[in-house]
């Protein structure tokens, strides 16, 4: 229905005022005719009523009379006019002509019969009735009046209802459509944002044309305003963009997205030099890049999405492309609707510096060996490590004589005795065993893996022999010293370091009794009391 | 004012009776063996204008018109229905052909018609009431 409508403004007025002038149109036909027919049947009334005065000079000399031929030449005269369908002359009682009875029966059927009775006086007594005329009027013929009239008077409307119509189009078309159509074509060729404004151009400023070219060109300033504020904006941003992009490409720092499952979704450079190529895969899960890590890693995440608060932590990566044990810190940070971001910081040269501070506390600041709490942790971790099948043999060395080359020759004497002391010891074990000087002039070497008595027998007295070999300490002087040892078995299961090394302690305090510059095994835990 | 017209009416009649006593009055006769006494201004009227042409007594009815120039024809119908000749004529023209009517029969001079009236029981005619005679019989006078 909408569609059928014609699209142009000029159209669809007149349409509708077509249509509204031929409903008002029929509307008014409709109660014209009505008034037409009562209007000329008045006007036929009228007229039979005139023709009725007509003949009434004579019809008077008829009645008068009785004169029936009169009559008859009246109404055949009266009977000539189409209006009229019959006559009655009636002179008192006695009708002298009448084509009014066939009437008068049919009337009594239909009472739309007219009729128009008239006395008629005397011709020379006018307050003598002599008889009366009646005339029927034809009401066919009232019909064919009134429609003939209305008909003349809707060909009036017709042609006025064309003529306002397209007067209206005219100007509908003049004052609406082409204004409208002219701001159109100058909108359509108008430039965004260079300032063009939709001339007057001879409209007039105060009707609803002009207004609504006053309204368009003040859209439009606003417009071009939102416009430059817009790309203002958008500059601004983009250097805002850049520079945060320069952070993101440039930074040391990896920074990445995680999404719910803790695949990154999207990652910086920086994220794929520390953790190598594969970081840069598509949707690869970050607990698959820290690999040993992952769960901790999924801890992590789930922690920190619990509390909604930043989590880290340190991981050690496995080594790749010789680099050497790589330490990173990973910061996660809720970012909400499930996705995380990371913060991935190369640490290594951190844990490098932390860890030689930490070797530097544990060391032994003369020999370079473990000191007591250096060889202390050293030994919990062989112990955690190694776990229950691994034996492990642990030697408690105490040099003899050494009390007097410190006395005798002085403190520098006694280091440089103690250093090569040291270097024994590491000759004398694997690169993998423990050694530590754990009092002035205590050592203690641990030796995993070692099961039989007479491995660590061998080791002891090799120690011993070594130990033995004069010292030189300058200035042509020798130290003579020896050492005493004593060997304790780690037993299964869950003895702690301190009774084991209780233990060797005891086995060396033995062969200190007994003699000096010998070995002796310790005794079993169960027995040491 | 009321007294004025009052004055003007009064005055009116008596010139009327003046000239009413001026003119010679008209009378209307018949026979005397007519069998008719009297006639009223109305009957006379339908007999001379040719409505009933019987007389109250059943007699068939005989009007007669005086056509002598000057006579008192003219006098007569202009008293009787004020009428003028010339629409006299033009009356009983309308109803020539007609044929149901006919005009009053008509004589030369009042001596004839006087002397109708006297010889012929039907008949019936207007005459100065100076030249009625016993013979005939008044039945009305006709009064402007």
């Amino acid at each position: 229905m909408r569609a059928a409508l014609p699209r142009s403004i000029v159209a669809r007025t007149s349409l509708s005022i077509l249509v509204l002038a031929v409903v008002m149109g029929l509307l008014f036909s409709i109660t014209a005719s009505w008034r037409v027919r009562a209007v000329e049947h008045d006007r036929l009334m009228a007229r039979v009523d005139e023709l009725a005065s007509t003949v009434e000079s004579t019809a008077s000399i008829a009645c008068f009379l009785n004169d029936g031929t009169l009559a008859k030449e009246i109404a055949t005269g009266l009977l000539k006019n189409r209006i009229v369908a019959g006559v009655q002359i009636t002179s008192g009682e006695k009708l002298l002509f009448g084509t009014g009875q066939v009437i008068e029966a049919g009337a009594r059927e239909n009472s739309k019969i007219d009729k128009l009775t008239r006395p008629v006086f005397s011709p020379f007594q006018k307050s003598t009735p002599v008889g009366a005329i009646t005339i029927y009027v034809s009401h066919t013929e009232i019909e064919a009046q009134a429609a003939a009239y209305s008909r003349y008077i809707i060909w009036i409307l017709v042609l006025q209802v064309s003529i306002v119509a397209a007067a209206v189009a005219l100007l509908v078309y003049l004052l609406v459509t082409r204004p409208i159509k002219g701001i159109s074509d100058e909108l359509h060729r108008l430039e965004v944002a260079s300032g063009m404004q939709i001339a007057l151009r001879g409209r007039r400023r105060t009707d609803e044309i002009g207004q609504l070219v006053g309204d368009v060109n003040s859209l439009i300033s606003r417009l071009t305003d939102v416009l430059e504020k817009e790309h203002d904006l958008r500059v601004a941003q983009e250097i805002s963009e850049r520079r945060m992009r320069l952070v993101f490409e440039k930074a040391d720092t990896g920074i990445l997205v995680l999404d719910e499952r803790g695949a990154v979704q999207s990652s910086n450079p920086a994220f794929a030099r520390i953790l190598g190529p594969r970081a840069s895969e598509p949707g690869v899960l970050l607990a698959d890049l820290l690999s040993p890590h992952g769960a901790r890693i999924d801890k992590l995440i789930a922690e920190s999405r619990a509390s909604g608060q930043p989590r880290d932590a340190d991981f050690d990566l496995i080594p790749s492309s010789g680099r050497g044990v790589t330490w990173v810190e990973l910061s996660v940070n809720p970012l909400g609707n499930n996705l995380l971001q990371g913060l991935l910081t190369d640490i290594t040269e951190r844990k490098r510096v932390e860890a030689s501070a930490r070797e530097l506390a544990s060391r032994d600041m003369v020999t370079g060996l473990l000191n007591r709490r250096g060889l202390d942790a050293a030994l919990a971790n062989v112990l955690a490590a190694q776990g229950l099948k691994h034996p492990l043999a642990v030697l408690q060395i105490d040099l003899d004589r050494f009390k007097a080359v410190n006395d005798t020759f002085g403190h520098e004497s006694g280091d440089r005795v103690l250093r090569e002391v040291a270097t024994v010891l590491e000759r004398a074990v694997r690169r993998s065993d423990v050694v530590g000087r754990v009092g002035g002039d205590e050592f203690v070497v641990v030796l995993p893996g070692i099961d039989s008595l007479e491995k660590a027998t061998d080791i002891a007295m090799a120690i011993i022999a070594g130990v033995s070999v004069p010292i030189a300490i300058g200035a042509g002087r020798r130290a003579e010293i020896g050492a005493s040892i004593g060997i304790a078995f780690a037993e299964w299961p869950g003895e702690s370091a301190a009774s084991l090394l209780r233990r060797a302690d005891a086995a060396m305090y033995e062969a200190k009794q007994s003699g000096r510059g010998r070995v002796c095994l310790a005794r079993h835990p169960d027995a040491a009391a | 004012m009321k007294h004025v017209l009052l004055i003007l009416a009064l005055a009116l009649l008596a010139v009327g009776g003046a000239r009413a006593a001026d003119a010679p009055s008209l009378v209307v006769i018949v026979n005397p063996a007519s069998g008719v006494e009297k006639l009223t201004r109305d009957e006379v009227i339908d007999i001379f204008l040719g409505r009933y042409r019987k007389l109250p007594s059943g007699r068939v009815a005989m009007p007669i018109d005086v056509t002598e120039e000057g006579a008192d024809r003219a006098r007569f119908y202009q008293l009787l229905v004020k009428k003028s000749p010339a629409e006299m004529s033009s009356y009983w023209a309308r109803l020539v052909f007609s044929g149901t009517s006919s005009p009053p029969f008509q004589v030369p001079d009042s001596k004839t018609a006087l002397d109708l009236v006297q010889s012929n029981p039907n008949a019936i005619a207007y005459v100065d009431r100076a030249a009625v005679t016993s013979k005939v019989k008044v039945v009305l006078e006709i009064t402007p």
